[in-house]
């Protein structure tokens, strides 16, 4: 069961946190939230991790006040939601962000600084910072409705970076992004990070999240499944061994097989036979053993067989196996009730 | 606050600008000039009563339909278009958006009156017809009642489709504009419900005729654009009852709209 973290200066602390609303028309009920609970230490780079409809966004907008809260409480940098001063000081990137499409980035920026009460200088100082930062610096003076999606998230980044913020809320700002622009993106999250500030984000890309976040929480059906370190979270118990050799034509001895093609069959075969689960592509062959196999026996039989070990990797769970885990967990009643 | 007030107002007033739709009314108001004077010639020594009536007339048309589209149009689109969601995660209270938003369009329509008050005075005097001290209490008036008809609309928006929004705006304008009429079926209407209800409608409606009173009886007088008309003092006064109108319009929007779920 998730719990918040024990910190007493959280940033952004929710507390059985749920959010219920009505569908318009036959104003049926719909739990988005049940229960949220975590929180979120100073100059963390903290993930917010789930599948579609999992109640990410919806969080998010409750604490940035959006919406109102059904249930529990949040606080956001010690004030309690919503809080316009916690708002002076916090930075927010909406998913798909869209702007003002009249507007071009130079004026988005000068309309996010003055809502900050930014002077004007300086809203003319940090937004060109920005724009460099966000690499926009070649769309300055165009229209943002001629913006692409990368790129209408890269201004929204910029915006929500504005006043310099103590925390930085971002809602899934991978999202439409190519991989350099993933890249950036995780490079400015992290440099955040080392400047001092608070970054929570919303992603469903499971590798963005793990390779820069200090503790995730997996949000699930409008409940929180875990929250901690990805490698707490994941555990050490190896999941297994992965064992990838190249055949040989030299053949294999103890089947006594004449030609080249068959001896290659033979050991394939007798390889297989003694892995969990084999992939094999032409005279290469990736073996998966269990986690209580005998290593050394194997790799000394599938030498024996004419195998000539590539590599040896011991397989631990990632955060993709946990979170697909807490998935299925979470969706199996729902399936169960509806197949009764 | 006020600087909060005037990046809203001021982002409004950038948005309203890029819409092409005002343009065309601006021509619109231009070609009812110029048809007045066209009017005017056919009339016998008319031509001045003719261009003045047609031009005040079109601007107090034109800028009301303006006011509904843009009142109905510029808060809703914040909300469709989601560009909301980052305004007022900052530091902004909702009742200063919409403030805010209502000064931008209000900026806006005083623009459009006042170039159509330009268009009509330049064609006026094309005719060699003198722009009164009549007209310019006329056109005032009519800037009045066009901001209340913003504010009608803005109010409408707050909770409601923008289709639903215009219909009941322009509902609201065509009755407020017909208070005399429902004065007299709230006195002397045969049927009881109709004295109930033309009272009632006179409580909840603005009255709009205090803005459109040429031609009109105004304290048992008699006024016209044309010859004697409605003191400074009434103008005040009209402004007055508008700004109230405007005023409590813009606090129930703010009510309701701090209470909406964006979800």
């Amino acid at each position: 069961m998730a719990r918040p973290a024990p910190s007493d200066d959280a940033v952004i602390r929710a507390t059985d946190l749920a959010k219920t609303y009505r569908t318009p028309f036959r104003r049926k009920k719909v739990e988005a939230l049940r229960g949220v609970s975590f929180a979120v230490g100073k100059g963390e780079v903290f993930g917010f991790l789930g599948p579609n409809g999992a109640g990410k966004t919806t969080t998010i907008r409750l604490l940035m006040g959006l919406c109102s809260i059904t249930a529990g409480s949040a606080s956001i940098l010690g004030q309690p939601v919503p809080s316009r001063e916690a708002r002076q000081r916090l930075g927010f990137l909406p998913e798909q962000p869209y702007f003002y499409d009249y507007l071009d980035v130079v004026e988005l920026l000068d309309l996010g600084g003055r809502l900050f009460g930014i002077a004007a200088a300086e809203r003319r100082r940090r937004g060109d910072r920005l724009i460099e930062r966000v690499g926009l610096r070649h769309a300055r003076g165009l229209a943002l409705k001629k913006f692409s999606k990368g790129m209408m998230q890269r201004a929204g980044l910029a915006m929500a970076l504005i006043n310099d913020p103590d925390l930085v809320v971002l809602d899934e700002p991978m999202s439409g992004l190519d991989p350099v622009g993933r890249k950036e993106v995780r490079d400015l999250i992290l440099e955040l990070r080392d400047q001092g500030k608070t970054v929570f984000f919303s992603s469903h890309i499971l590798s963005d999240v793990e390779q820069i976040s200090d503790r995730v929480a997996i949000v699930v059906g409008g409940k929180i499944q875990d929250v901690g370190r990805p490698r707490e979270l994941v555990g050490h118990a190896p999941l297994g061994t992965e064992v990838l050799l190249h055949l040989t034509a030299a053949g294999d001895v103890t089947a006594g097989a004449a030609a080249p093609a068959d001896a290659l069959a033979a050991a394939t075969a007798a390889i297989t036979a003694r892995a969990d689960k084999v992939r094999a592509e032409r005279d290469e062959l990736l073996a998966v053993l269990g986690p209580g196999a005998d290593v050394d026996d194997f790799l000394a039989f599938a030498r024996g067989h004419g195998g000539k070990v590539v590599s040896v990797t011991p397989r631990y769970e990632t955060l993709e196996d946990l979170f697909l885990r807490r998935v299925e967990a979470a969706r199996a009643p729902a399936a169960r009730e509806a197949a009764s | 606050m006020i600087g909060r007030l005037w990046a809203i107002a001021l982002n409004t007033f950038r948005e309203a600008a890029r819409i092409r739709v005002l343009y065309g009314i601006l021509v619109l108001v231009v070609g009812a000039n110029l048809l007045a004077i066209v009017l005017g010639e056919m009339s016998i020594h008319e031509q001045a009563r003719v261009a003045r009536d047609i031009g005040l007339a079109g601007i107090s048309l034109f800028g009301a339909l303006t006011a509904i589209f843009l009142g109905v149009f510029l808060l809703f689109s914040e909300v469709q278009r989601r560009t909301i969601y980052a305004i007022i995660s900052k530091p902004i209270a909702r009742a200063e958006f919409v403030v805010g938003k209502y000064l931008g369009m209000a900026l806006v329509l005083s623009v459009l009156v006042a170039l159509f008050a330009v268009a009509m005075a330049l064609l006026l005097a094309s005719q060699g017809v003198a722009v009164s001290a009549a007209v310019g209490k006329a056109v005032v008036l009519a800037w009045c009642e066009v901001l209340t008809v913003a504010a009608i609309a803005v109010f409408f928006s707050s909770f409601s489709s923008p289709f639903l929004s215009g219909i009941f705006a322009l509902a609201l304008f065509v009755i407020g504009r017909v208070t005399p009429d429902l004065r007299n079926a709230a006195a002397g209407a045969d049927a009881p419900w109709i004295r109930t209800v033309a009272r009632t409608t006179l409580e909840i409606v603005p009255d709009l005729h205090l803005f459109a009173v040429s031609g009109r009886a105004v304290d048992g007088e008699h006024v016209t654009v044309h010859g004697d008309f409605v003191s400074w003092g009434y103008v005040a006064s009209a402004a007055g009852h508008g700004l109230l109108w405007i005023a409590a319009l813009l606090v129930l929007s703010c009510v309701i709209f701090q209470r909406r779920e964006f979800v």
